[in-house]
């Protein structure tokens, strides 16, 4: 009873995980474009306004089934449609909805336009219709202009946006539909590490530090249960002995006997007894029995395998 | 029919093979013969050098034939997806933890630190390859051949220096085969002979309990400092574990035999496989040649040179023989091999063997913390 108990716990934790592990926390809107005049067309050749969205995520991600608003009151008015395989969103990618008021156009033709007058309310609702996943306010934007994360998926405030006027020659002022918001041609950690330790003494230190402190760590760690274990042991040999902790002899091993004691004293019983007189098995021959296989054949191998050892 | 005969001339080796081919195929059968002549790490050798002849036999590429080893699709291609993707290693480290035993470390456990100062092999020779011109990244993935460990350099350069991944695993199994060579001379150099003769006591017995604390303490702390460390460890102690506990022994078995030899075949032979002449013949190769060499000295002379240290600080009764500090680089169990000959030429009667299990074995923990922490870094 109390077995099955346990295991209803562990399927009943295992669920669980499993259901926090599909909540799609990772999904970001990304850039937004509300006046799309001679920006990206969608495959139908046509300019219309666009809402990006980023898996930030190392895992793929499928959205099917999500909710897409830009009316925070109709929670549900656009749900993104399930059967598309092209929903499944790969790990840091990014994918665009053509906010058309065209669904029936495809999966990625929502059933509401952004009204380039006003700012804008966009939101992302989970399958349950209520759970908010991420929401932004698009301010006015002029035509041309979009609204983007600075960095990918980064950033929940008002600040990690900014309005981008699509200059090629400023940096992080590109629209980015489908792509990275910045675009990065060198590992910046990897440039950093390059100038602030060139010679590497700091990463040296830093990480001959970590590994002693993790080893350490287990050093300590394991020095404690020895000790644990010996008391254990030594109040063990007491009981079977039948003596008390203070009537022990300063030669007794409490942390047992060495290995090399145990083969000794074996050694000595296996003299003195003369064991293996007798051996309580019996040795025989019985016919054993193999299934033909050319494979394993000797008549067509030949010979058996070399083997030096 | 001359026509055709001229086309399939163009495919074959021959019409193709340059200068760099047959230097490749040289070398590939440098390595089958130190493995089968010499008995250099046979294991690894054999397949890497064969695989060193699969990658480089001469062929047209815009044949479309698709059997290159970076051609999409190709068989050999796909096998090379264990390595690229970086899931070979922790298979074999899976391996190697359901076929260590732990006791010694866990009978001793201060001898953990000496595994923990040889990995100053990695970060010195990380230090010399930056000034050598070598980007953050690619100096990191090349210092892990100090480790001593041929799957933890070929998962962190998988990482961290894909490009330079072929030439790191060759150094770094060239100079495991090595290292009774390596080892002994810098041992001798930096040991005097009082200290070569020093008697450890015998470890004390190790409970079954303890053993199976051992891989998930060991994980729990190790990878809390160091998640990065994660696949390689995660996988080290689950493979302890299975051998451990007593009741997954078919699992151990399978384990430790049937799976480490599937992967250290694929493993071997891709690796050899992906060593083509573009990449492999090159000034870096030279250098990360030359760079491994010196991280195992300077691993090995580290983990002696501790030992000395440490002993400053212990009793008499408890001081720890320098011979074994060589142990810390987790070739195991050679570098342990290599104390205990060398305890055995200055004293007949001092079998150094179980007391440098301890250091190689924490050698394979600590070279897979410092690849985690290297991953943390620089990736």
């Amino acid at each position: 009873m109390k077995r099955n108990l346990l295991l209803l716990l562990a399927l009943i934790a295992v669920g669980c995980a499993s259901l926090s592990a599909q909540a799609r926390k990772g999904l970001k809107i990304n850039e937004v474009m509300v006046v799309n005049d001679s920006n990206a067309v969608d495959e139908y050749g046509r300019h219309a306004a666009w809402i990006e969205l980023f898996n930030s995520n190392y895992a793929p991600m499928e959205i099917s089934s999500v909710y897409l608003t830009n009316d925070t009151t109709k929670k549900t008015l656009y749900p993104v449609p399930l059967g598309d395989h092209a929903t499944k969103i790969p790990k840091r990618q990014h994918v665009i909805f053509w906010a058309d008021n065209r669904p029936t156009d495809g999966t990625f033709h929502t059933s509401f336009t952004l009204d380039p007058t006003k700012p804008n309310v966009i939101a992302i609702y989970d399958a349950d219709g209520q759970t908010l996943i991420d929401c932004v306010t698009v301010p006015v934007l002029k035509p041309g202009q979009s609204y983007a994360r600075i960095e990918d998926g980064k950033g929940d405030s008002h600040a990690a946006w900014a309005v981008r006027n699509g200059s090629n020659e400023i940096e992080n002022d590109y629209i980015t539909p489908g792509g990275a918001n910045k675009i990065k041609d060198t590992n910046p950690k990897i440039i950093k590490f390059k100038e602030q330790d060139e010679n590497g003494f700091a990463l040296t230190i830093t990480a001959m530090a970590i590994v002693f402190s993790a080893l350490l760590l287990l050093s300590i760690c394991f020095w404690i249960i020895s000790r644990i274990n010996t008391r254990r042991y030594k109040r063990k040999k007491m009981e079977a002995h039948g003596m008390d902790l203070t009537e022990m002899h300063p030669d007794d091993h409490p942390e047992g006997d060495s290995g090399e004691e145990i083969a000794a004293i074996v050694m000595a019983l296996h003299e003195h007894l003369d064991a293996h007189d007798r051996e309580s098995s019996v040795l025989t021959i019985n016919k054993v029995r193999k299934a033909y296989s050319p494979w394993s054949s000797h008549i067509y191998t030949l010979r058996q395998i070399p083997n030096r050892r | 029919m001359a026509d055709n005969l001229g086309q399939f001339w163009q495919l074959t080796g021959f019409a193709n093979a340059t200068w760099e081919h047959l230097v490749m195929l040289c070398v590939g059968l440098f390595f089958i013969w130190l493995a089968i002549k010499k008995d250099f790490e046979p294991m690894l050798l054999v397949p890497i050098g064969f695989g060193m002849l699969i990658g480089n036999i001469p062929f047209n590429p815009d044949a479309g034939l698709e059997i290159g080893i970076y051609e999409e699709g190709s068989v050999l291609n796909i096998l090379y997806n264990g390595v690229s993707a970086g899931w070979y290693p922790p298979l074999i480290f899976l391996g190697i933890g359901a076929m260590t035993d732990f006791t010694a470390l866990i009978a001793n456990p201060k001898l953990m630190l000496v595994g923990a100062a040889a990995q100053f092999g990695i970060f010195g020779a990380y230090m010399v390859a930056l000034l050598l011109g070598f980007m953050p990244d690619q100096a990191g993935a090349i210092a892990i051949i100090g480790g001593a460990d041929g799957p933890t350099a070929i998962f962190l350069s998988s990482k961290l220096a894909p490009n330079l991944m072929g030439a790191i695993a060759v150094s770094a199994y060239s100079y495991m085969a090595l290292v009774p060579v390596i080892q002994p001379p810098i041992m001798r150099l930096l040991t005097t002979k009082k200290e070569r003769v020093i008697k450890m006591k015998p470890a004390r017995a190790v409970a079954q309990s303890e053993k199976i604390i051992f891989p998930i303490v060991g994980l729990l702390l190790t990878c809390f400092v160091v998640p990065s460390g994660i696949p390689l460890l995660g996988m080290l102690f689950f493979g302890n574990l299975l051998r451990e506990c007593g009741v997954t022994t078919r699992l151990a078995k399978t384990a430790s035999n049937a799976l480490t030899d599937i992967v250290t075949i694929l493993l071997g032979m891709t690796v050899g496989a992906s060593t083509q002449a573009s990449t492999f013949l090159t000034k870096e190769t030279i250098f990360i040649f030359a760079l491994g060499f010196m991280a195992f000295i300077i691993a090995s002379a580290s983990g002696v040179l501790f030992v000395k240290f440490f002993n400053l600080f212990l009793s008499k009764s408890k001081k720890i023989n320098p011979l074994i500090g060589n142990a810390g680089v987790s070739a195991v169990p050679m570098s342990s091999r290599i104390s205990n000959n060398l305890g055995l030429e200055y004293d007949p009667s001092n079998y150094l063997l179980m007391h440098a299990m301890g250091p190689n074995v924490a050698g394979v923990i600590g070279s897979a913390v410092a690849a985690g922490v290297l991953l943390g870094f620089l990736a």
